[in-house]
């Protein structure tokens, strides 16, 4: 099959409602979701605090963050593998090879990209932002909260590229998920696994969902961060 | 009567000592302008003052009351509020960055509106409700950030050279501004170096020389 007959296929199959594809679709959505949920107020909570508290260790702390920017998924994926298999400390929870180990691998690598941009992020905060709250009197918690609503966009950007990373990941989905039909397999996985076979028109038609969201949210983004500017 | 009073204040960065005042009491009710050399350590004294900044070392007493620089207390930060020299304004609406206080303070909403209402005329502000702040000349955003001082009745109002960088228009409409605000209710220091505002009727004079307060002209504090 060629590319153009692929891509025919794939597009047939996008609009024909065809009840795998989507299913794949929406375990991809909801596990990335969640994760986003839980790696979000940590990810950026933690980038608040580390922009804010001065404390031994800082430093090589944000260093470590920095550097977990760039790890690899699969190794996440291995580590969570260990410690939820059965000889692993969570392994009495039985969570391998189930969505919630896939949105807890996803939250994990989500939370350095959301800690490390939030503190970006308010570290290039303007300083008069912050003294023009505590000269009007507000308490630690109003204070924080402003600071936030002041680098909303930066925050925003951030947002965009911790889904985006985790979306279409396929290391740590793989391991700890196991790629099980109607349960764990996702876009990632799914496109692996069809490509494999040589089953090009539901890997390409995936390949276009993925795109379609990932261009979906820098597209809002980008809007709402002009209107902001009008 | 003294409202706020300093001793023995100290503030060095490394090894430069800035101030090192013996004393300085600021009466209740009464307007002070603040000048000194660039450097001097006007806007360090104003933000310590503040609670913005704490000193190395020094003695803080408000209405006979003593009280620490570090962590400054909240009811201190309640009378007393710092303008700065290029105001920030928080990226929402006029009318928000007035009522910020307000919602800091737990105003509830009828009265803040009410009160946001009477600073936004106060201050002659109504043309600009539309205007995101970020769009607003130095001038008006200094005007949007007294108004958001005003609003909430400092004791003590500490500016940073609020006529600084303004056209002529905006730094008389400043300075009708100050007049008005800073009234028997209000003590008010203003490091300023503008010949206007010094002029303003019942101004004392402070000036910083050498890390100290020194009295030059006008009544002594």
């Amino acid at each position: 099959m060629g590319l153009l007959d692929a891509t025919y296929a794939a597009l047939r199959l996008l609009f024909s409602a065809d009840p795998e594809l989507w299913g794949i679709v929406g375990v991809s959505l909801s596990v990335t979701l969640r994760a986003m949920l839980i790696a979000m107020p940590l990810g950026i909570g933690s980038g608040y605090l580390l922009a804010t508290l001065r404390f031994p260790g800082r430093r090589a702390l944000i260093v470590v963050i920095q550097g977990l920017l760039a790890s690899p998924t699969v190794v996440v994926g291995l580590l969570l593998y260990l410690l939820l298999s059965r000889q692993g400390i969570f392994g009495q929870l039985h969570l391998l090879f189930t969505q919630t180990a896939m949105v807890a691998g996803q939250a994990l690598i989500a939370l350095p990209v959301l800690t490390a941009f939030s503190l970006s992020a308010l570290q290039g905060a303007d300083p008069r932002a912050r003294e023009t709250a505590v000269a009007l009197g507000a308490s630690a918690p109003r204070i924080g909260w402003t600071m936030l609503v002041e680098v909303r966009f930066a925050l925003m950007a951030a947002v965009c590229n911790a889904f985006g990373r985790i979306v279409s990941e396929i290391g740590c989905s793989l391991m700890v998920g196991g790629n099980i039909a109607g349960v764990t397999r996702n876009i990632p996985t799914a496109i692996a696994l069809e490509t494999s076979k040589g089953d090009f028109a539901q890997g390409i038609a995936l390949g276009i969902v993925l795109l379609v969201v990932a261009l979906g949210i820098n597209s809002a983004f980008a809007f709402f961060q002009g209107e902001s500017r009008q | 009567m003294s409202l706020l009073a300093v001793a023995m204040l100290a503030k060095s960065f490394g090894e430069r000592r800035l101030l090192a005042i013996e004393s300085l009491s600021l009466s209740a009710g009464e307007r002070y302008v603040l000048t000194g050399e660039n450097g001097s350590g006007k806007s360090t004294l104003l933000r310590i003052l503040a609670g913005i900044e704490a000193p190395n070392r020094g003695d803080g007493c408000y209405a006979g009351r003593r009280f620490d620089w570090r962590p400054y207390p909240d009811w201190l930060r309640r009378e007393v509020i710092y303008v700065h020299q290029q105001p920030y304004l928080f990226h929402t609406s006029v009318s928000e960055n007035i009522a910020y206080g307000l919602r800091a303070r737990g105003v509830d909403t009828g009265e803040r509106e009410r009160l946001v209402a009477a600073a936004i005329a106060w201050a002659r502000l109504q043309h600009l409700l539309l205007t995101p702040p970020q769009k607003l000349s130095g001038g008006e955003r200094q005007r949007v950030a007294l108004a958001r001082a005003w609003v909430l009745a400092p004791k003590v109002l500490l500016l940073d050279e609020p006529t600084a960088n303004l056209d002529s228009e905006s730094r008389r409409q400043t300075i009708d501004l100050l007049h008005g605000f800073c009234g028997a209710r209000t003590t008010a220091v203003i490091a300023c170096h503008d010949r206007d505002v010094i002029a303003l009727p019942n101004m004392r004079r402070l000036h910083l020389l050498d890390g100290g307060i020194r009295v030059t002209g006008g009544p002594a504090p």
